[in-house]
């Protein structure tokens, strides 16, 4: 198609006659298009508020690596086989040779000072405490070791006492250190008889009242250092509560407070920090008829209750705890028992239930103190009023060994930390008794004498960090630490071992 | 030949890694094997999860520690074995370019 000239162009055009003969005249037409104006405008924003956010995993406990989901097993390894093929003769015999090898044998590394006596190294008391006659009931030490907690109180008193007393606290590690002056003096309006540090938060301590009221402080407030109460409710224990204990709660990283007294009661309160109270989640009632195996002491009159005297945690099955009462009886119990106790419904408000599952065999009197080997699954010690000190299996009613500790009663009894066959008796006598399961003879391994004119020592407890320090508390008002020597605080070769075997031999 | 349904069945392997295992687990006082890959993530075990994963994380970065010691001191020297010996017990430890073997042994048991 040819283009025609613009010349050629305007030639057609003119009169229409011209244009419908004309055809090779061709119609042109020129176009622009442009949009209507674009409106523009320039503005500028700035943010008056900032705010920052960020988000994070939970961080893993204890695993660094991840072992591959059971779901995805990976195929056999490419050159596993000919891995071993070429490392097994060489392990082997380093296996073979080292065992019949005599090259360390006595031989022996010292990374830490020696230490090879005993002594006390500190002497806390507080003044205006002895010079009302109060006594140590409990002590306890800080989740981090630093810190050790009394509380004052009477144990021999029969009456009902409402004589006000305190809980102290003495910061060990602090330079400053007075023996005669406590950090902290918690003035208390009546005897306090059993104390428990917060297992992860340093400044929380629970505490049990002769009244039965068991309290929470929190020793980093200023001011009212009470952090929840019991107070007076339908709730509390109508008797004294002699033990009190943090145990995990049912959310995760909660931990509640479990309160024994001897009316019987083994309470756990939740608490409640805005409103200061400590509110009860659920509770345990031991009656005499709900125990197991009792043909011996269904004779006795009296309270159907059985009081408590010592509670002991297992720290191997989270649902086992041990109860000590005041009648001898010593009872395996379960927190996730279902059966209902048989007391009276006394306006409380959690259905109690009965805990206790196995009876062990009775003591004569009290038995004051109960622990379970850190060590050993099955392995308790319990001491009472008879001056011995028995060692119980949990499969089994009869002790597994009995070892005379004092002519007078015992009050405390704690294993050692460190060391799987070593534990620490409190005599009435005035003296620890720290006997070593290892030793052929049956005598102590070592006796502390707490110089209190034969004064009763009431509780002992070991420091969960630092493993050569022992706290002791007297019936004189004061609480002596002792640094223990290597030789009660390391663990020797085969102590487990030797453990083993002893909870496994089975008694006459 | 055998056959199923027509096809032919193939031999099965024989499980020369856990025969090996067993054979090591089997000498006196070994208390626990565990085979780690080059990463440090752990393929094979007789211990319990949580041990596992501890030691075979502290291990790996033990061995790479040791023979960089080896191989700093004379670049034409290798690391051929690695042994820890404790109060407790002893960890021997064979390495290699894929995997590591760790035995822990307690000689007086």
């Amino acid at each position: 198609m040819k283009l025609w000239m613009p010349w050629a162009l305007s030639r057609c055009g003119g009169n229409r006659n011209s244009l419908h003969r004309n055809r090779l005249c061709l119609l042109a037409f020129q176009r622009g298009c442009q949009t209507r104006p674009v409106h523009t405008a320039e503005a500028e924003i700035q943010p008056l508020l900032n705010a920052d956010n960020g988000t994070q995993t939970d961080p893993q406990d204890h695993l660094i690596y991840q072992l591959p989901p059971k779901g995805e097993l990976r195929p056999e390894s490419p050159g596993l086989r000919d891995f071993l093929h070429r490392v097994e003769d060489m392990v082997v015999k380093e296996l073979a040779s080292n065992a019949k090898s005599h090259a360390f044998d006595g031989f022996d590394v010292n990374w830490e000072d020696q230490n090879e006596t005993v002594s006390c190294i500190h002497c806390l008391q507080h003044p205006s405490a002895q010079e009302k006659g109060l006594q140590v009931t409990s002590i306890s030490w800080s989740c981090t070791g630093s810190v050790i907690a009394c509380a004052f109180g009477r144990v021999d008193d029969g009456d009902w006492s409402t004589e006000k007393s305190c809980v102290c606290t003495w910061n060990l590690d602090r330079r400053g250190l007075n023996p005669k002056r406590p950090d902290m003096v918690i003035d208390v309006a009546r005897p306090v008889m059993s104390l428990s540090f917060h297992p992860s938060q340093p400044s929380l301590i629970a505490g049990g009242l002769y009244s039965g009221e068991v309290v929470v402080w929190d020793t980093n407030r200023t001011q009212d250092l009470i952090l929840a109460q019991t107070g007076m409710s339908t709730d509390t224990h109508r008797e004294p509560v002699y033990q009190v204990a943090w145990v995990p709660g049912p959310r995760r990283g909660e931990m509640v407070v479990l309160s024994a007294g001897s009316g019987g009661r083994v309470l756990l309160w939740t608490v409640d920090s805005d409103e200061g109270r400590l509110v009860l989640s659920a509770g345990f009632a031991l009656i005499r008829q709900q125990v197991p195996h009792n043909s011996a002491l269904s004779k006795n009159r009296g309270s159907s209750n059985v009081g408590v005297t010592s509670l002991a945690l297992s720290p191997w099955d989270l649902d086992t705890f041990l109860v000590g009462s005041e009648s001898g009886l010593v009872l395996k119990c379960s927190f996730s028992a279902q059966t209902l106790a048989a007391a009276p419904p006394d306006g409380e408000s959690v259905t109690l239930r009965a805990p206790a599952q196995f009876s062990f065999s009775p003591r004569g009197g009290p038995v004051h103190s109960l622990h379970c080997s850190p060590f050993h699954r099955n392995l308790f010690v319990s001491v009472g009023t008879d001056g011995l000190a028995h060692l119980h299996s949990l499969l089994q009613p009869d002790p597994l060994l009995s070892l005379r500790v004092s002519d007078s009663y015992v009050f405390g009894v704690r294993w050692s930390p460190t060391r799987p066959l070593l534990f620490a008796a409190a005599t009435g006598q005035g003296l620890v008794q720290i006997f070593d399961l290892g030793r052929k003879s049956l005598r102590p391994a070592a006796t502390l004498d707490q110089l209190t004119g034969g004064q009763p020592v009431y509780c002992l407890e070991f420091n969960p960090r630092r493993k050569d320090l022992l706290a002791v508390g007297n019936a004189d008002g004061s609480v002596n630490i002792w640094h223990l020597s290597t030789e009660l605080t390391e663990q020797g070769p085969r102590e487990t071992a030797k453990l083993e075997q002893l909870a496994n031999e089975v008694a006459e | 030949i055998a056959t199923f349904l027509g096809r032919k069945l193939q031999p099965r392997p024989q499980n020369e890694v856990e025969e090996t295992l067993k054979r090591i687990q089997g000498q006196k006082g070994v208390q626990g094997i565990i085979i780690v890959n080059a990463e440090g993530i752990p393929i094979k075990t007789t211990l319990d999860n949580s041990s596992t994963v501890q030691y075979a994380g502290l291990i790996h970065q033990l061995v790479m520690k040791a023979r960089s010691t080896v191989r700093d001191i004379d670049p034409q020297n290798d690391l051929t074995f690695l042994r820890v010996r404790s109060k407790k017990n002893e960890i021997m430890i064979a390495p290699d370019k894929d995997y590591f073997l760790i035995v822990i042994q307690n000689p007086s048991d």
